[in-house]
């Protein structure tokens, strides 16, 4: 190695320098920005200081442009990442990271009476234990009931899916659309529908009864006693019903990428139908069927309105029992713990089964 | 001017506070806002029996303020009164149709007052919760009377959040009935003014059941299994069972005098006994026979009987329960004088027959008979308008507890319900 010229090194160093300024610079706006909008949001500064942050704020915001502006086209490209990530950072502090914080603080606190208005806070991790020791069961419930909704889902929604991505030809535009239509109804209404249709006295309740299917019905437990509704049968079949839509169509768009000529190519090398769809077809959807399952189960593991509806005082799922503490008891420490709890609970089930499942190709 | 007692018209379908929030929240995750939801629902309310008949100005059902859920609307009147809010449970006031001229709007006529009268009360825990972080807060809520069964008006007057009303403006107080005047929930008498009382007996559907029920006990018969409803409201539900263990239910001072009382409901429960535990939705339940039988209350269901005639109505041999709603006026209320006028106005008897003759339930006006009986004499002898002393002897009152049982009472309560 020669002796290197000192001259273009200094000047390296130099502009290293500037460029390591920049991204400090830039690092740091978007740091602090985001630490106030995080307080902002967690309402720990409020009214004039509310007023101050605000501003200083929008002056990180401007320091950031002006910087950009004023430094050269190095500069420029240096900064431009920083100044690209901060709407969606500052999105996502105010609208996720303050809100789960402020759900943390409120978890931890407690009410200093019984009508008590504001909880205060003071680590009272109390309230964990509260909302584990009283209300497992329903938490095993909600996970159980929107577990079963969800293999239910696949196993209908999936065929369904297959048949419309090759099998439809011209229909599957109407077909598609027909799987959308009962969104245009809400989803309250259609539930209460169900409660009607299986209602004692309703239709369904009377074919079966007329249909001397009741026995069957007893002993595969969707009928209790006689009765369709207020089972868990009909809880879980309302779930099922409810998702399946969110099931179908990401399996569809899988499914509907997938060539035929591949199928065909199976086949020439004397793959059979199904041998050709199991080591095929597949494996190439499973990606929307990863994504189906995820988006049935997690908001039916929270949800409360099929178990309100279509369920009894024995089938109540953990959705109702927090909306009950939010809305009823207001005790908001434990219904915070309860919603900590579910939403860890979910991330760390949706972890393992990503490991399984794997995301690199949901794209 | 003798009005023929008519049955009403089909009742339609009812929501409940909790019902609508649970129709909000999901269509809120579905990407519809929830004033918009509650616009719909209080237009809903205008077209159906909200109870306030002839809706000249109907306000807007967005307007989602503290303390109300759906709107009902604005009766009649010039507004040179001033104006009122009346916020009450459904059901429960003479409403306007054909020939017959509702209270709200006999009132907004006599007095010039500009009423809006809505039916959002619909569960005394949940309307506690709703008002709760604004009273708690200080602040006031929109309406200027509302109608909490007298243990939650007790709790509100012992918060310091409901004002002493213009009883001196309410010269027909005087005709309030002596039994009433100065109760436990108000020894003074000076925050709460009863609305109506009533009986919680047994309630069931004889298509259903196939047979007469007197007792309590026939809601934990097995041959009900499923098909039992109770109520909500645990010092009614509690109270009927601790009727059929013997337990003197208002001499109550500790948990443990009606633990058993609860075991009995949490083990029915386990049993799968029970179907729900609801508000007064239980009336469409009961109707279309998923109940067989239920826990009720006496005016409601005599007016579903009208509809429906399988629906009866008893008080159980081991005794029913005796409860008042109360109007109460919420700390910081606007409308001071207004609502002299009309409690004024509704402790007239010839206007409380009205009342009377719709809902059905016991009076807390003194000497209402002779004024029923021109509206329908048939109504005047009925025993569960006007209880005889017999019937009197065989019902109780929950007793008042102090806060701290009270607390327990709840907690276990709602460990039942289940949610």
């Amino acid at each position: 190695m020669s002796e290197p010229d000192p001259t273009p090194w200094a000047e390296d160093t130099l502009t290293r320098r500037a460029q390591r300024g920049s991204e400090w610079f830039g690092l740091a706006t978007l740091l602090g920005a985001g630490a106030l909008i995080l307080a902002i949001g967690m309402r720990l500064v409020t009214g004039a200081l509310a007023a101050v942050a605000v501003v200083v704020l929008v002056g990180f915001v401007v320091a950031l442009i002006v910087a950009a502006v004023a430094g050269g086209l190095e500069a420029r490209r240096r900064l431009a990442p920083y100044g690209l990530l901060k709407p969606g950072t500052l999105f996502l502090v105010l609208f996720y990271l303050a809100p789960l914080f402020s759900l943390l603080r409120s978890s931890l606190s407690t009410l200093p009476s019984r009508f008590a208005v504001e909880a205060e806070f003071d680590w009272n991790f109390g309230n964990y234990g509260d909302a584990f020791s009283d209300f497992g069961a329903q938490f095993g419930r909600g996970f159980l009931y929107a577990g079963i909704a969800t293999v239910l889902c696949v196993l209908i929604g999936y065929p369904l899916a297959y048949v419309i991505a090759f099998r439809s030809g011209r229909w599957r535009n109407l077909l598609l659309g027909l799987v959308v239509v009962p969104f245009f109804t809400s989803y309250l209404i259609r539930t209460i529908a169900w409660s009607s249709l299986l209602a004692d006295a309703g239709p369904i309740a009377g074919s079966v009864r007329w249909l001397h299917l009741t026995g069957l019905l007893e002993a595969a437990q969707v009928m209790d006693n006689g009765r369709l509704i207020n089972t868990p049968a009909a809880v879980i079949g309302g779930l099922t019903y409810n998702f399946l839509p969110f099931m179908i169509l990401p399996i569809y768009v899988s499914l509907e990428k997938v060539s035929p000529a591949l199928v065909d190519a199976a086949q020439d090398l004397y793959s059979s139908g199904f041998r050709a769809f199991r080591k095929v077809v597949l494996p190439l959807s499973i990606p929307g069927v990863f994504a189906g399952t995820l988006l049935t189960f997690i908001p039916a593991a929270g949800d409360f309105v099929n178990a309100e509806y279509l369920g009894n005082p024995n089938t109540t799922m953990i959705g109702n029992s927090i909306q009950d503490q939010f809305l009823v008891q207001n005790n908001v420490p434990l219904a915070s713990a309860m919603s900590f709890v579910l939403m860890v609970i979910i991330t760390v089930a949706v972890l393992i089964y990503t490991t399984f499942l794997g995301t690199e190709e949901l794209t | 001017m003798s009005q023929p007692h008519e049955p009403r018209r089909p009742r339609p379908a009812r929501w409940n506070r909790r019902q609508l929030l649970a129709r909000g929240g999901a269509l809120g995750a579905a990407g519809f806002s929830l004033p918009a939801l509650l616009a719909a629902c209080g237009d809903d309310d205008d077209g159906g029996a909200s109870g306030t008949g002839s809706t000249t100005g109907s306000t807007a059902g967005g307007t989602a303020a503290p303390g109300t859920t759906a709107a009902g609307g604005t009766a009649a009147g010039s507004g040179e009164g001033g104006e009122l809010f009346f916020e009450n449970w459904p059901e429960y006031i003479d409403v306007t149709e054909d020939g017959l001229v509702g209270t709200v709007d006999r009132f907004a006529e006599a007095t010039g007052i500009a009423m809006r009268y809505t039916d959002a009360f619909s569960d005394n825990v949940e309307y506690f919760a709703l008002i709760q972080p604004v009273l708690g807060r200080g602040d006031t809520i929109e309406p200027d009377i509302i109608a909490p069964t007298s243990w939650l008006a007790g709790r509100l007057i012992n918060l310091g959040w409901v004002d002493k009303l213009p009883l001196d403006q309410v010269p027909n107080a005087a005709n309030l009935r002596t039994d009433l005047q100065n109760p436990a929930w108000d020894p003074t008498g000076e925050y709460s003014l009863p609305w109506q009382t009533g009986i919680t007996g047994i309630a069931y559907n004889l298509d259903a059941t196939g047979r007469e029920l007197t007792s309590v006990a026939d809601l934990f018969d097995p041959e009900f299994k499923g098909r039992i409803g109770m109520l909500t409201e645990m010092r009614d539900t509690v109270g009927l069972l601790l009727n059929w263990l013997g337990v003197d239910q208002s001499t109550l001072t500790t948990f443990d005098e009606a633990a058993e009382a609860f075991d009995r409901l949490a083990q029915a429960k386990a049993d799968g006994q029970i179907r729900a535990f609801t508000g007064n939705d239980y009336l469409d339940d009961l109707s279309t026979g998923n109940f067989a039988a239920c826990i009720g209350w006496s005016g409601d269901v005599v007016q579903l009987s009208l509809e429906n005639p399988a629906v009866r109505f008893i008080i159980p041999d081991e005794g029913g329960n005796s409860w008042a709603d109360t109007m109460v006026m919420p700390k910081g209320a606007a409308n001071r004088d207004q609502a002299a006028k009309w409690m004024d106005f509704v402790y007239d008897p010839v206007q409380a027959a009205q009342i009377t003759a719709w809902v059905q339930y016991v009076s807390p006006v003194a000497g209402l008979q002779e004024e029923v009986a021109k509206l329908d004499p048939e109504l005047a002898e009925s025993p569960l308008l006007f209880p005889d002393e017999e019937t009197l002897a065989r019902l109780s009152t929950f007793a008042n507890l102090s806060e701290d049982v009270e607390a327990e009472f709840d907690a276990a309560f709602s460990e039942i319900t289940g949610a």
